[in-house]
């Protein structure tokens, strides 16, 4: 069941948000010990929620599709009075007393909060493979990594425990999960989704965005979430869209550009296979495949890596003097930041907007892009290099390959299920879209989910 | 390639040796990538992260 027919079957009296939240709560505590997904579980004050909205939907007081629907959010948002770990030891007491603008909204919507879901340190990493909190686990398959740094979204969205999980996303942390998990993943633009009161990684990559069991799921949370903030300094005042795609909605005459160069290189093959089915099933939808060359993402990648490593480092330089405080591979990562000259992180962002001007140039071509989201199908648990044909790559950089650039230019994407691989595990198309057309993107996505199923 | 060790000693950073030399080759490949690109900015091209300053904010 996704969260639009839980919504409709709440609407129909077919089900109560209190019958919802406890299948939900059930499930959380049947699948939770083995994989982990659920930080913190939220059972009195999600009950109290889930009373609350059916005494108003009873009353025909209506707050939108969310109303009454159990979910859950990253411990990276903040949440009043519960604590907020960010995956680290470091804010092991963390209790805040505010919640996130993306918490706000949620609770505005009706959402029943009934957890926080798992993630790597610090957001820090795309794995999942927590040092202090332990392994989380990919429901396709518990002996392999469920993707991040938002994993225990993407295992909570896969098993059912909630139909939406929210993640925040700097390198690819909720389109990775969605891949790897086989789950609708949406990183919003820059600046659509507030960030205010989410434990930050990085000033200038971070996004906040659902992952769901549909894309329409994930149209009406974007809904719900989108929209200025005057609380973080680069909330847009773009007019928020109408996000949810009609049924039957067409993609006719949408011009799908397919990268010739880069996004289709050092691919596992079965990905390749299933990216390229679904621009074959979007061309037989009406909409036109054309090749186009990409600026140099290889590039923009690093770009994007010395911005990320400058950025985290300066954000947690207070806590170093504590090692020990750190998994290794974060601390690995916050070490290479602090070496990094000022002028690299100036110049960085100052290819940035190079890059940015460049790529804008593609949107008089196409209306969007396909790409695969990450190279090959979830990895195994500790497994630290990829066998890509003949080539061989760090887990780490391959999964987010052709991911990371895109925080960098702040364009909105998604990730789809698009097919699943010769071991049967989950493979994910990416659709990367204009600024602030994630109307655009959801729907072509949409009518792909209802071709393909 | 850069002594990542001397760089470390003159920030003070006190990041041990063996932690070093497990970073050193991930910096090296960094450093391969980006450094050729920063030779094709033009002066004019400002980085982009904006300072703004709203009137009622001034002091």
């Amino acid at each position: 069941m996704t969260l639009l027919e839980a919504a409709q079957a709440l609407r129909k009296r077919a089900v109560s948000s209190a019958e919802l939240t406890e299948t939900s709560l059930k499930r959380i505590g049947e699948l939770n010990p083995q994989l982990n997904a659920m930080m913190t579980t939220l059972e009195e004050s999600a009950r109290a929620q889930a009373q609350a909205a059916d005494e108003e939907l009873a009353q025909g007081a209506d707050r939108g599709p969310l109303h009454g629907v159990p979910i859950a959010v990253k411990d990276v948002f903040e949440t009043r009075g519960v604590r907020t770990t960010c995956g680290s030891v470091i804010f092991l007491h963390h209790v805040p007393d505010r919640d996130a603008a993306v918490v706000e909204r949620l609770a505005a919507a009706g959402a029943v909060l009934v957890g926080k879901t798992g993630m790597h340190e610090l957001a820090y990493g795309i794995t999942s493979n927590n040092p202090h909190f332990g392994t989380i686990r990919n429901p396709r398959d518990p002996e392999r990594i469920p993707g991040g740094s938002s994993g225990g979204s993407g295992a909570a969205v896969a098993s059912e425990m909630v139909f939406m999980a929210m993640g925040s996303d700097t390198g690819g942390s909720i389109r990775i999960p969605a891949s790897f998990c086989g789950t609708v993943g949406l990183k919003p633009t820059t600046g659509r989704v507030s960030r205010y009161g989410v434990m930050p990684l990085d000033f200038s990559l971070d996004h906040m965005g659902p992952l769901a069991r549909s894309v329409r799921d994930a149209a009406v949370t974007l809904q719900a979430i989108a929209g200025f903030d005057p609380r973080d300094e680069t909330s847009s005042q773009e007019p928020v869209g109408n996000y949810l795609p009609d049924h039957g909605c067409s993609i006719h005459e949408v011009r799908i550009g397919l990268p010739q160069n880069f996004y289709f290189e050092r691919l596992d093959p079965d990905v390749d296979m299933a990216v390229r089915r679904m621009a074959a099933i979007a061309e037989s939808l009406g909409a036109s495949i054309l090749p186009v060359r990409v600026p140099d993402i290889e590039a923009l990648n690093a770009v994007g890596r010395v911005i990320l490593l400058a950025e985290a480092s300066a954000l947690m330089e207070k806590y170093i003097g504590n090692r020990d405080q750190f998994g290794s591979d974060v601390l690995a990562l916050l070490d290479q930041g602090r070496l990094l000259p000022a002028t690299d992180y100036v110049n960085a962002q100052r290819l940035r907007r190079m890059m940015q001007r460049e790529f804008a140039h593609l949107w008089s071509q196409v209306d969007c892009l396909f790409t695969p989201t990450t190279p090959m199908a979830a990895p195994q648990i500790g497994e630290k290099t990829a066998h890509l044909g003949d080539f061989v790559e760090d887990v780490r950089l391959a999964a987010t390959r052709l991911v990371r650039g895109i925080n960098v230019l702040g364009l909105p994407a998604i990730s789809i299920p698009c097919g699943r691989d010769r071991r049967g595990l989950p493979v994910g198309l990416q659709i990367v879209g204009r600024p602030f057309d994630e109307a655009l993107i959801l729907r072509v996505a949409a009518a792909l989910e209802d071709a393909a199923g | 390639m850069k002594n990542w060790q001397k760089i470390a000693e003159a920030y003070d950073l006190r990041i041990p040796d063996s932690d070093l030399e497990r970073i050193a080759p991930s910096l090296d490949t960094l450093e391969l990538a980006f450094r050729p690109l920063t030779k094709r900015i033009p002066d004019d091209v400002e980085p982009a992260i904006t300072f703004r300053i709203l009137a009622e904010s001034g002091e």
